[in-house]
């Protein structure tokens, strides 16, 4: 056994190995302007966008529009990046045809998820940070407002975000490259169902009984609770939380057997051909 | 002493018989070569050994382990080139082999990376990125990443596939002298059968997913009445 790597089973191989996939990932984004101005591009579009609609609504004046409207766009994009950052880690090795270099190393496909997941939240963190100085900028809209929930709030989206990352990775794992629209629009399904800019309420009945059981849907009815003036409704989150456990077990069983089957059916090898 | 054993592995897909009841071994500091027609099943039996495709049936054994059971200690001690892979384009040559130093778990990561970018003569490229090399430079690159932890096993998937001769012959040179100072164990596959009479000490010719023939390239040779390899190569090719 040679020295001059760590015992590959110790703590501190997992740590270097973990670290390793952190480092390639920043150091891939620092020399890509482009997807630097990504980061960031989308996000305040979208907040520009909802920022000057609010901005008329409360002229016309229709009530907490502003502060519901800015909370919701900037909760939005904690979701919507929790996924893609993932998903999109995982397609850079296979557009650059580095996943088998990865795959055939001793990175564990635990590591390798813990990776992503740490460099996506380093991304989220930047994004919703410059939004949050925009919205207060721009709307004195600050994002304090949402008080103690903030935290708990953005948890349950980043998590949900990762959950649903996977699940487009197992995706592609399962169908290959052209599954690779399933990673970057499955979040958007979620849009519609999650009460994002108006309460589940407004849905349809059949709707509103599965926005219940989307963990995004009780965040954002909790959003609107505590800008109302209400208490943050931690017996929703404590549900919106346990789905995420759920969920997250579920997508965790799905990546697994997707990479198996990968394994299985040689689809590994034909990635990047 | 062998550190690779493949026993009676097997591979299908859907109605194709990749692989079948194959079984090899490569002696520790051997230079091991895998010939054989297109669709002979040379990478499915690669990509079987590192892990990437999971066979239907036999057993693969690394260093005493099996990498079904032991995946993570295996792989560590194993590494993998080929012209049919490539790193992080946007990444800067030093960056790209700091971050396998790392998922290698290398003790000393840039005590290593500046070793092999030494060995593999890239320090004019060091600041480069990936994407700007030549595919000369980026086979270098790729075999500086192969090196990375020391292998004890050192997996090439025609290695000099996408280079001129003149590459070629530079990177041949390279990776007999690796072999020679290191001891690593290769196994290699190629189109080029000059390159695998220079380099290799046992061939495993591969016909219909089967090993056919083993042995050196002047023992196949005078098995098959054949003046070289490319010959023998012609005939097992052709029944």
């Amino acid at each position: 056994m040679t020295t001059l790597t760590l015992p590959p089973l110790s703590l501190a191989a997992r740590r270097s190995r973990v670290l390793g996939v952190v480092r390639r990932d920043f150091a891939a984004l620092r020399r890509s302007p482009i997807r630097m101005f990504e980061i960031l591009f989308w996000p305040t579009v979208e907040l520009l966008l909802w920022g000057f609609v609010t901005v008329f609504l409360q002229s016309q004046k229709v009530p907490f529009v502003v502060a519901f409207l800015i909370g919701a766009v900037l909760l939005w994009q904690v979701l919507q990046k929790a996924s893609n950052e993932i998903s999109i880690a995982f397609l850079e090795d296979i557009w650059s045809r580095n996943l088998l270099n990865v795959q055939v190393s001793p990175l564990s496909s635990v590591e390798y998820l813990v990776g992503l997941v740490l460099f996506s939240l380093g991304k989220v963190a930047f994004a919703v940070a410059v939004m949050a100085g925009l919205a207060y900028a721009l709307y004195g809209f600050g994002v304090t407002s949402l008080g103690v929930g903030l935290v708990p709030f953005m948890g349950v989206l980043l998590m949900l975000g990762w959950s649903l990352g996977l699940v487009g990775i197992a995706a592609v794992l399962r169908f290959g490259e052209n599954a690779q629209v399933i990673a970057w629009s499955l979040v958007f399904v979620v849009q519609p169902l999650a009460g994002i800019f108006y309460p589940v309420s407004v849905l349809p009945e059949p709707l509103q009984a599965v926005s219940w059981f989307l963990p995004a849907s009780h965040v954002f009815e909790g959003m609107r609770t505590v800008m109302a003036g209400g208490a943050v409704p931690w017996d929703r989150l404590a549900w919106a939380a346990g789905l995420n456990v759920a969920y997250l077990a579920a997508t965790l069983g799905l990546f697994a057997w997707a990479l198996s089957y990968a394994r299985r059916h040689g689809k590994l090898s034909r990635f990047g051909d | 002493m062998a550190i690779l054993e493949a026993a009676h592995l097997a591979k299908r897909f859907g109605p194709v018989t990749a692989v079948h009841d194959l079984s090899l071994t490569v002696g520790e500091g051997e230079v091991a070569g895998l010939l054989g027609p297109n669709g002979a099943g040379k990478s499915t039996t690669l990509h079987m050994l590192l892990g990437l495709i999971t066979p239907d049936a036999g057993t693969i054994t690394m260093f005493g382990m099996e990498l079904a059971r032991h995946r993570i200690e295996v792989l560590s001690r194993v590494n993998f080139a080929a012209s049919y892979v490539d790193l992080p384009g946007p990444l800067l040559v030093q960056e790209v082999l700091d971050a396998f130093a790392r998922l290698y778990a290398v003790r000393r990561p840039a005590a290593r990376v500046a070793e092999m970018i030494e060995l593999l003569e890239l320090g004019p490229l060091r600041r480069r990125r990936v994407m700007d090399l030549s595919s000369g430079q980026r086979t270098r690159v790729q075999l500086a990443k192969a090196l990375v932890n020391a292998p004890q096993l050192l997996v090439l998937d025609e290695p000099t596939a996408n280079l001129d001769p003149d590459a070629g012959d530079r990177i041949r040179g390279l990776l007999s002298r690796v072999a020679r100072e290191s001891g690593s164990a290769m196994l290699i596959t190629s189109h080029n059968m000059r390159e695998v009479e220079r380099m290799c000490d046992r061939i495993h010719f591969m016909a219909e997913g089967r090993v056919v023939a083993a042995g050196s390239a002047e023992e196949l040779a005078g098995r098959y009445g054949a003046e070289d390899l490319e010959e023998v190569f012609l005939k097992v090719a052709r029944g």
